[in-house]
């Protein structure tokens, strides 16, 4: 740790603002959203994408399909790869690969979850497994562009910019929409800050990434040398000889400079405290496997919990660790090892502080994988895949304990109640009260939105 | 609502009724009495006034494209409108009957069979259907789209000026921009006039901050100050205008709009080479090459008859897109986002055409097709690379992105000795033998080794001989390595560069919903959009494939009015802020209605007769309307559309920065060169993968170079910039946003750049406001007082005196701080920041470390001023 100081006392933030309330602080357009009402009653007030970077294979995880492991070793049939997008096996012999590990039923529901994942088999009756995803684009930094965009063309919002442009946010000290990002498994997924940017929507609807190691947000710290006061003192002045400046040429953009930084000096000062587990219990730290700031998806899990109690709307999770074209089993063991038990334990923790109930988790990579063989590595891989993926949600006015959709007997083809990611989207708005279709904005003369041109709200999985 | 409005005069339409916004607004709906002409009704304008409410209101099931048109009726083509609907219930449009009109009995229906439908979510405002009827009863006239018709740009006379005798008028009545302006001011309201011209600290702080993004010293302000004349300021324009920082100034700008980046943009975002294509801007600005020129150097630089190497590198334009090189990347899928990216920058630099629309389906709005589309793709079917990367430096930085080559930054080519090549060979001759003989020993001893080493033992080698081959190689890797000694001698910077080398252009199809995976589409060749102007190719050459040096040329044919417009609306919001048409990106069917549009023609047609830039944006900054004060006067002129006062825009991200170093005298005003990398937090590039990387800041001088230079991460830009919205360039940004963030303050407060900034502009004001050296003693320790150095960094940072509040509030700082440091032991680490600096060399300043604390955190908060980083 640097000399640099972090934090600033509630006595310096009071005289900070001293004629000033928080209402003209935080009005219509910093916190608020665009939309004075919403469009349906909102079951979510905040969403955590868990998301799983590198796409986790969906035959290992959800998606259960004993035809396939008949099949094992077997070429594939060539009626379900003709004339479909390839990845690495561009050219290669094709050969089923059936699952690797046992599934199981779990739960009252019976919900069919494979052994790599005992934590989340742990809370099957909580969870709706959604097995028909498609998405359009094979290679990852295009498929990550439309799970968070809706599209693969560069310059849109994602999803969380969305959210915020649409809702704001309802903490006062911290940003709306927050990305944290954990590494582990086989060579990370590079992630880029297109995934959370706010495209052509005003940036401050632009996710901001925290690190749970390291300073946790840029420049946030004093700078060496500077006491909490010495900055204090300079913050001061700056208001003050803009407020002068202000007297004199009465442009409003002084004012809205004041408040921002205003808005810069409470972050300064909340984050210490939203970054310090120390008030949480022994208990509460072993159940997400979490060992204090270490950058880790346990230590993430944890801190999203503690932001969307602060008010954040919009937490993104990356682990970036789950592209197994090689040595799938040893790559699973490694990832559902970061990755099971804390995401299992942030459900279980958000339920039992009633926070479940309108928060909306949801648990997915950009894509699924092949149901045929990839060989790179040691042992048995498998490649991208688009045609059919899965994922799970829990929390925020999802059914609970039901499995939806279905893909082909080789886990190829999404065949049954197909859930595009545009119409996973627009399901996640309707949830939260709002039309996918009704929030738009106005770019290069055309009225965007989300889901683009498409999007269906997935009315059976909500409660 | 009942409207009037003076006839039409000879010279000028009556554009005065400026915006159907305006009347929908009810702004105007009391009768305007004016000093001109007739009074009468509006005579409606088509592509003023019902254009845009048909384009956002019905054209998404009545537009131009076929697939999602609703009952066959088309109301973005006249024909359209009379055309009997295929309900049988009659025409959408009678000329001059609205009660037979059947579009205008559903518009103004209020049952469920209103147009546009309820769920369509975009009803018509009473104001609206009342326009469109009035358009039909004076007989439905349809009007070209006023960004395609031809360009018409009389200047008013200045006999045909309404009169007045304000002093303003007289002023105004000198340039022809001014003449537009007050033209359409006075025909609004004779009581509306412009603000005063700014006072001259504020008009040099302009000019600074808009030709060249840099702050005046002190001292050029002073000259301005002491002569503010005309003269003074036309010599100080063209000052401006012939610096280097200029030209950097420009080149930011073009870099937004041809989005160009360092490093690849998709996936692992890898580096790879295109600083020497940065260079070639920079000195086609620096020299102020015609724009048409430029333009075609860049789009064909490849395609001219022996093109130079300084072509060869401006045609790395077609280089400069995002591309992939993920493992598994399929080939055909990667060519046609890169056709489609292309089409996007190609359309949207030059043609304010929101092209990208049409990749998937005709445009909604705009007459664009998507064989237009993909026609206009074929031009750059041509050009060298792969699609995907397999095999080709995968996971590397930087990457190789073939065809690239080792190129000598344009900047510095006319350095080079004429006799350069035979200095080289000259050197070369007096040191070939010498390396022939060290050669041939290195060949003689490793063959006497293995003789020595063999079962025979004989060591004993007759005398070998180097083969030519042999010789010629030594001889051109002696000559590579001579080039590249002397080139370091005479400073003269060179690199890898991409660039466009032609090949047989690749087969383009049309894909149906812009799926690549769907070959049924019509293969299309190149051809320009079937709306705009029709290319004329040179005689002798009709037939042939149009190339893209036969797309060069067609934007700058005389009747294409589409890139001068573009162009001349861009100059102008440099100067102004703001477009003459707003959205500086879309000049279709939703971009808005210029709010002057014979002035924007009128310097299209300027910017036609030689391609000047340079003279054009002179003429701009030199009238009136540019030199009048920001102050905003409540109630008059709302939206700031009749020019009666300058605007306030917050500078860009890199002035924002250059600003902090160039007050503080940390500056490094070296020109071009490979990017630099300027200090960013630790592990920003974590996210990053294939390779994995860590961020090396750049050492001594790179630090202090200006924004322009920065490296330029598309995945990961810079905290800073981003915090001052700087675009991440992976698709065109001709206007940037401006935002207000607690980021952006939490990067002006605490960045190590700035703080280092504000210490650097601390010790600068102490020594720039020292006693004089004695003459009898120089040992007589030089003194300095805090107020006076207070006073210089004010003056440094902000171009004027502090007034008597900011004096003593900034010293009260002074001394409060200087306190806090006194009993602060880590006040000292301030001195830590970013690049240290020596304990001692305070010393020899005559300062205490806490002396220089308290002056740096005064610096700081200067630095932070809202004045600081806003143009006045």
């Amino acid at each position: 740790m640097q000399a640099g100081s972090l934090s600033l006392g509630s006595a310096a933030l009071s005289q900070m603002l001293p004629s000033m309330s928080l209402a003209s602080l935080t009005g219509q357009q910093e916190t608020g959203g665009v939309l004075s009402q919403l469009h349906f009653p909102a079951k979510a007030k905040r969403v955590i994408f868990l998301c799983m970077a590198g796409g986790p294979s969906h035959l290992e995880t959800f998606d259960y399909k004993p035809e396939l492991e008949r099949l094992n070793g077997q070429p594939m049939p060539e009626s379900f790869t003709k004339g479909q997008p390839i990845a690495q096996l561009q050219g290669k012999k094709l050969i089923c690969q059936g699952a690797l590990k046992k599934f199981r039923p779990h739960g009252e529901s019976g919900q069919m979850i494979c052994d790599y994942l005992p934590n989340i088999a742990s809370i099957a009756d909580d969870i709706c497994i959604v097995r028909s995803l498609q998405t359009d684009q094979i290679n990852h930094d295009p498929a990550h562009t439309v799970m968070n965009t809706g599209t693969s063309i560069s310059g849109r919002p994602s999803m969380g910019s969305w959210v915020t442009y649409g809702l704001g946010s309802e903490s006062e000290n911290l940003p709306g929409f927050v990305v944290l990002t954990s590494v582990g498994g086989r060579n990370p997924q590079p992630i880029a800050s297109r995934q959370w940017h706010s495209g052509f929507l005003p940036s401050k609807y632009q996710g901001v990434e925290f690190y749970s190691n390291g300073d946790p947000v840029h420049y946030v710290r004093n700078p060496q040398g500077i006491s909490e006061t010495a900055q204090q003192d300079v913050m001061q002045a700056i208001g003050d000889l803009n407020r002068h400046r202000f007297e004199s040429i009465a442009n409003p953009e002084i004012e809205a400079r004041v408040a921002q930084y205003e808005l810069a000096f409470r972050m300064q000062s909340s984050i210490p405290e939203l970054m310090d587990f120390s008030d949480e219990s022994a208990d509460t730290l072993e159940s997400y496997g979490a060992k204090g700031m270490d950058g880790s998806f346990a230590a993430n899990c944890l801190l999203a919990r503690r932001m969307v109690e602060r008010g954040v709307r919009f937490v993104q999770l990356y682990h970036r660790g789950w592209d197994h074209h090689g040595d799938l089993d040893k790559y699973m063991n490694i990832c559902c090892g970061h990755c099971d038990q804390p995401s299992a334990a942030l459900i279980k923790d958000l339920k039992q502080r009633g926070l479940l109930e309108d928060t909306l988790v949801i648990w997915g990579g950009e894509f699924g994988r092949t149901p045929m063989f990839q060989g790179k590595g040691a042992s048995a891989g498998r490649d991208h895949h688009i045609r059919g993926f899965s994922m799970f949600m829990a929390g925020g006015g999802i059914k609970p304990g039901i499995t939806y959709g279905a893909t082909d007997e080789l886990g190829y083809n999404a065949v049954d109640n197909v859930v595009h990611v545009n119409d996973l989207h627009a399901t996640m708005l309707a949830l939260m009260g709002i039309d996918h279709k009704q929030l738009t904005y106005r770019f290069q003369g055309r009225d965007f939105r989300l889901t683009d041109v498409a999007g269906r709200i997935v009315k059976e999985i909500i409660a | 609502m009942k409207l009037f409005v003076v006839g039409e005069s000879r010279i000028l339409p009556p554009t005065w009724l400026l915006s159907l916004g305006l009347l929908s607004l009810g702004l105007l709906s009391a009768p305007v009495n004016i000093a001109l002409g007739q009074v009468g009704e509006v005579s409606i304008q088509f592509a003023r006034d019902i254009q845009p409410i048909l384009s956002e209101h019905c054209f998404a099931c009545h537009g131009p494209d076929p697939e999602s048109r609703e009952a066959g009726l088309r109301l973005d083509d006249p024909e359209g409108w009379g055309t009997e609907l295929e309900s049988g219930e009659g025409v959408a449009f009678h000329a001059g009957a609205p009660d037979s009109s059947v579009a205008v009995s559903r518009i103004e229906s209020e049952d469920s069979d209103v147009m546009p439908p309820a769920d369509f979510g975009k009803p018509l405002d009473d104001a609206q259907k009342q326009l469109l009827r009035r358009w039909v009863k004076q007989g439905a006239k349809w009007q070209q789209h006023w960004a395609y018709a031809p360009l018409q740009g009389e200047v008013p006379a200045v006999d045909a000026l309404p009169a007045g005798d304000d002093e303003w008028i007289e002023r105004w009545s000198v340039t022809p921009i001014d003449r537009f302006l007050m033209r359409q001011m006075r025909l609004a309201d004779l009581d509306l006039r412009p603000n005063p011209k700014a006072d001259p600290v504020t008009l040099i702080r302009r000019l600074y901050f808009d030709l060249t993004g840099l702050p005046p010293s002190p001292e050029a302000v002073d000259r301005f100050v002491s002569d503010p004349t005309p003269a003074a300021y036309v010599q100080l324009v063209d000052q401006l205008l012939a610096s280097p920082a200029h030209a950097e100034h420009m080149t930011r700008y073009w870099l937004d709009w041809v989005r160009f980046a360092d490093t690849v943009g998709y996936h692992g975002d890898q580096d790879h080479a295109a600083w020497p294509y940065r260079d070639y801007v920079l000195k086609s600005f620096a020299d102020n090459l015609p724009f048409d020129q430029f333009t075609t150097e860049q789009l064909a630089g490849d395609l001219l008859p022996e093109p130079t190497e300084d072509q060869l590198i401006a045609s790395a334009y077609n280089r400069l897109l995002q591309t992939t090189h993920e493992g598994g990347a399929q080939d055909l899928e990667y060519r046609e986002k890169y056709l489609a990216d292309r089409v996007r920058n190609f359309s949207e630099v030059w043609l304010a055409s929101t092209m990208g629309c049409a990749q998937c389906h005709d445009h909604k709005y705009d007459p664009l097709t998507q064989d237009d589309f993909y026609s206009l793709g074929a031009f750059f079917a041509d050009i060298d690379e792969r699609g995907s990367y397999d095999g080709a430096a995968p996971n590397a930085v930087p990457t190789l992105r073939h065809p690239q080559k080792e190129v000598l930054s344009p900047l510095d080519r006319d350095r080079l000795p004429d006799d350069f090549s035979q200095q080289i060979e000259t050197r070369l001759a007096e040191r070939l033998p010498a390396e022939l003989e060290r050669e041939r020993r290195g060949k003689q001893k490793k063959l006497e080794e293995k003789a020595e080493s063999s079962e025979a033992g004989d060591s004993k080698v007759a005398e070998v001989k180097l083969t030519s081959k042999e010789v010629q190689r030594i001889e051109s890797q002696l000559r590579a390595r001579i080039q590249k000694e002397r080139y370091a001698e005479l400073e003269i910077r060179t690199g890898q560069c991409m660039y466009t080398r032609a090949v047989e252009p690749r087969e383009v199809r049309l894909l149906p919903r812009g799926d690549w995976l769907d070959r049924s589409g019509p293969v299309v060749q190149p051809r320009t959009p079937g709306s705009m102007p029709p290319m004329e190719l040179p005689v002798g050459t009709e037939g042939k494939r149009a190339n893209r040096l036969d797309l060069a040329r067609w934007l700058f044919q005389d009747d294409n009015p589409l890139p001068p417009r573009v162009m001349a609306n861009r100059l102008w919001a440099i100067a102004f802020h703001k477009g003459i048409s707003s959205n500086l990106g879309d000049f279709g069917f939703q971009g808005q209605w210029p709010s002057h549009p014979q002035l924007l023609d009128y310097l299209a047609m300027r910017l036609q007769q030689s391609w000047d830039l340079r003279s054009v944006l002179r003429e701009i900054v030199l009238s009136e309307a540019y030199q009048q004060e920001s102050t905003v006067v409540a109630g008059r002129d709302p939206g700031n559309r009749f020019y009666t006062r300058q605007l306030r825009p917050r500078l860009a991200a890199e002035a924002i920065r250059d600003n902090a170093l160039a007050v503080s005298g940390l500056l490094v005003p070296e020109i071009g060169g490979p990017s630099v990398k300027p200090y960013q937090p630790a592990g920003y590039y974590r996210s990053l993968n294939f390779p994995m990387r860590k961020y090396h800041a750049s050492k001594g001088q790179d630090l202090y170079r200006r924004g322009l230079y920065m490296h330029w991460q598309r995945q990961f830009l810079h905290p800073m910039l981003k915090a001052f919205d700087a675009p991440t360039r992976e698709e065109c940004t001709a206007e940037r946003a401006i935002s207000n963030t607690p980021s952006a303050s939490l990067v002006l407060l605490n960045a190590p750049e700035f703080v280092e900034a504000a210490r650097a502009l601390a010790l600068r004001s102490v020594r720039e406001t020292r006693s004089p050296p004695s003459e009898k003693n120089a040992e007589v320790k030089r003194s300095w007082e805090a107020a006076r150095a207070i006073e210089r960094m004010f003056r440094l940072t902000l171009s004027r005196q502090p007034d008597e509040t900011e004096e003593k509030r900034l010293l009260q700082l002074y001394q409060a701080q200087l306190e806090m440091a006194q009993s602060d032991d880590e006040a000292a680490r301030l001195l830590e920041v970013a690049t240290p600096i020596a304990a001692e060399r305070l010393e020899e300043e005559h300062l205490t470390v806490n002396q220089l604390f308290a002056l740096t955190q005064v610096a700081r908060v200067l630095l932070n001023l809202d004045e600081t980083i806003t143009r006045y």
